[in-house]
């Protein structure tokens, strides 16, 4: 199976490194679980008209060690059901990255990405040639490639359909 | 050239002859270690007997369950979970550890921390094994793969070595030593690596405080933090270690991404201020800053020595009017031990509030800050929110400092009482 590639424009830049997830709907709301009321939060400090200007498709990009502190799951919840299809990053926080790589949601290590790119910029994420293209611009940079079990967990969908595809494996 | 230590113990695991950092292999955990939590355990559980069809763990011996969160618990829900909890450890035959004390200092007494095995658990604080030479990894959520496989996906990461020299001047805890790496090498210098701790400095550390350095290890970016087990620690490892293993460790001429050295003759007591665990900076710059509340406890400090320094400083004096002290050992080993030494019973005359081990006060389940308020802690984490309201605040420090700064209701130098 594979990877379909990542197509739309970048619709926030997060500048700062060590960046926490958490401040995407606010450490206040961190505990709400209802899709709706979390996307409707989401971003809000950063831009309050961010609902209506993302679409489906749609990449946020970061600096580096994106991720850092202890991140939770509802920001990338909401982003997701904002229709963002993924994280491209200077680099990531372990912790972070493992989340969200098992919750099948592509997070692409870029160094350099925050150069490369202006807001609403139209990127590509392409993973058989693993650059990053940026159609605005007409340039493209390399990503770092995943290892090849993130990758067969982003392809399957996440982790538990990952586990659930290689049941032969399932030896307990 | 040599091999490191996690690349031996990796190797073994994945029952080849040798690994290389890089090397994308599947291991098989010695010890697969969880606590229960809402939406961790619980549903593990459930995905294990619906989407797999596992009814019984294959190897119990493999699995330890503790439960140390919501210790005791406050509504009927909370102990539904800890119920579920002890139901599937009978019917898997699975040890479960309760009210024993704080589940990553637990493993290490009741012996998952064998030399030289490689165990995973979710949560990254279980790095902390690491003091006796063994390789325990957090692998947040992907611990569901060592529920229902024998063997986990892992690429063998690179080590970055930190020598530490000298000896630590009164009133600097090993704490501090961990809050200066931060520091100097800073919040992403071991990402997806391993921080692997050497140099004469470790002979004058105790092996509760290299348990606060290994323990806090991912606030580095690393995946873990082992030490090359010798010595007492590796006598307290393996008098109780729960399987038969060779220890191992680094080679000399071993492959390190970076090498650093630390005097800790230089470093004087830090405080990590809000918001986040990369802001180490010194004590001295805070002294004054009003507090209202002092927590010494957490799986990362709360063990003996804190218990004792915090002891030594308000013997004979009294935490400030207004000001909340909170005191939980670790461990119940370690609270019954500091019972015994009398630690106890200075700092209850004191006015401190002592509890039994639980991990609820680190997260804010209980002593739960409002709005405003502010306090000087030993936990884990500074982030917002994580001890009550997001609008309060959290300076992390060493137990001396808690303790000092109860006295005086501000943020306060521990090493005027020392």
């Amino acid at each position: 199976m594979a990877l379909k590639n990542l197509r739309g424009r970048i619709a926030f830049i997060f500048e700062d490194d060590d960046f926490d997830v958490d401040q995407i709907v606010g450490v206040k709301n961190i505990k709400i679980q209802d899709l709706d009321e979390l996307a409707g939060l989401a971003m809000t400090t950063y831009d309050p008209e961010f609902g209506s200007k993302v679409q489906p498709g749609d990449l946020i990009v970061g600096g580096h060690n994106f991720g850092f502190g202890h991140p939770h799951y509802p920001p990338m919840k909401a982003l997701r059901h904002l229709g963002i299809t993924g994280v491209v990053a200077e680099s990531f926080s372990p912790g972070y990255w493992r989340g969200e790589i098992s919750m099948g949601f592509p997070q692409i290590s870029c160094p350099g990405i925050r150069a490369f790119v202006d807001r609403w910029d139209e990127i590509e994420v392409d993973w058989e040639a693993g650059i990053v293209r940026n159609i605005s611009r007409g340039t493209d940079i390399a990503f770092e490639p995943l290892a090849l079990a993130d990758r067969a967990m982003l392809e399957a969908g996440g982790l538990l359909e990952y586990l659930k595809a290689n049941t032969e494996e399932n030896t307990q | 050239m040599g091999y490191t230590i996690t690349e031996k113990i990796l190797a073994r695991a994945a029952d080849q002859e040798s690994v290389r950092a890089g090397d994308e292999i599947m291991a098989k955990p010695d010890f697969v270690l969880a606590y229960d939590f809402p939406g961790y355990t619980d549903v593990y559980f459930k995905q294990m007997k619906e989407e797999f069809g596992i009814e019984k763990v294959a190897e119990p011996e493999r699995f330890g369950i503790f439960i140390d969160h919501m210790v005791p618990v406050a509504s009927p829900k909370e102990e539904e979970l800890h119920k579920g909890t002890r139901a599937w450890c009978a019917e898997n035959d699975v040890p479960l550890y309760e009210r024993k004390g704080i589940g990553h200092q637990v493993a290490a007494e009741v012996g998952y921390a064998t030399p030289g095995a490689f165990v995973v658990h979710f949560d990254g604080h279980i790095s902390q094994l690491g003091t006796f030479g063994t390789l325990a990894i957090g692998l947040r959520r992907n611990i569901l793969e060592a529920f229902v496989r024998e063997k986990v996906s892992i690429k063998v990461p690179e080590t970055v070595r930190v020598n530490l020299h000298g000896k630590l001047k009164p009133g600097v805890m090993a704490r501090d030593v961990f809050h200066h790496i931060v520091r100097i090498l800073g919040p992403s210098s071991c990402r997806f690596q391993v921080l692997e701790i050497g140099g004469d400095g470790l002979e004058d550390l105790s092996i509760e405080g290299i348990q606060s350095i290994t323990c806090l290890a991912m606030f580095t970016g690393a995946l873990t933090a082992i030490v090359n087990p010798a010595n007492e620690r590796l006598e307290y490892a393996s008098s109780r270690a729960r399987k038969e293993l060779e220890p191992v460790s680094s080679d000399p001429d071993a492959t390190y991404s970076a090498v650093h050295d630390i005097a800790l003759d230089d470093l004087e007591p830090l405080v990590v201020i809000p918001p986040t665990p990369a802001n180490s900076r010194n004590l001295s710059e805070y002294v004054g800053l009003d507090v209202h509340s002092g927590y010494l406890g957490s799986c990362a400090s709360g063990r003996l020595e804190d218990i004792e320094v915090a002891a030594r400083i308000l013997e004979g004096r009294q935490v400030k009017s207004g000001f909340m002290l909170h005191v939980i050992p670790t461990s119940h080993e370690i609270m019954a031990e500091a019972g015994r030494r009398g630690y106890l019973s200075t700092l209850a005359e004191a006015g401190a509030y002592l509890s039994t081990s639980s991990c609820d006060f680190c997260y804010g389940r209980i002593a739960t800050m409002t709005e405003g308020q502010r306090a000087v802690s030993t936990g884990t984490l500074n982030v917002k929110g994580r001890m009550g309201s997001p609008d309060s605040e959290i300076y992390l420090c060493n137990a001396a400092t808690v303790a000092a700064s109860a006295i005086e209701g501000c943020i306060a130098d521990p090493r005027a009482y020392l």
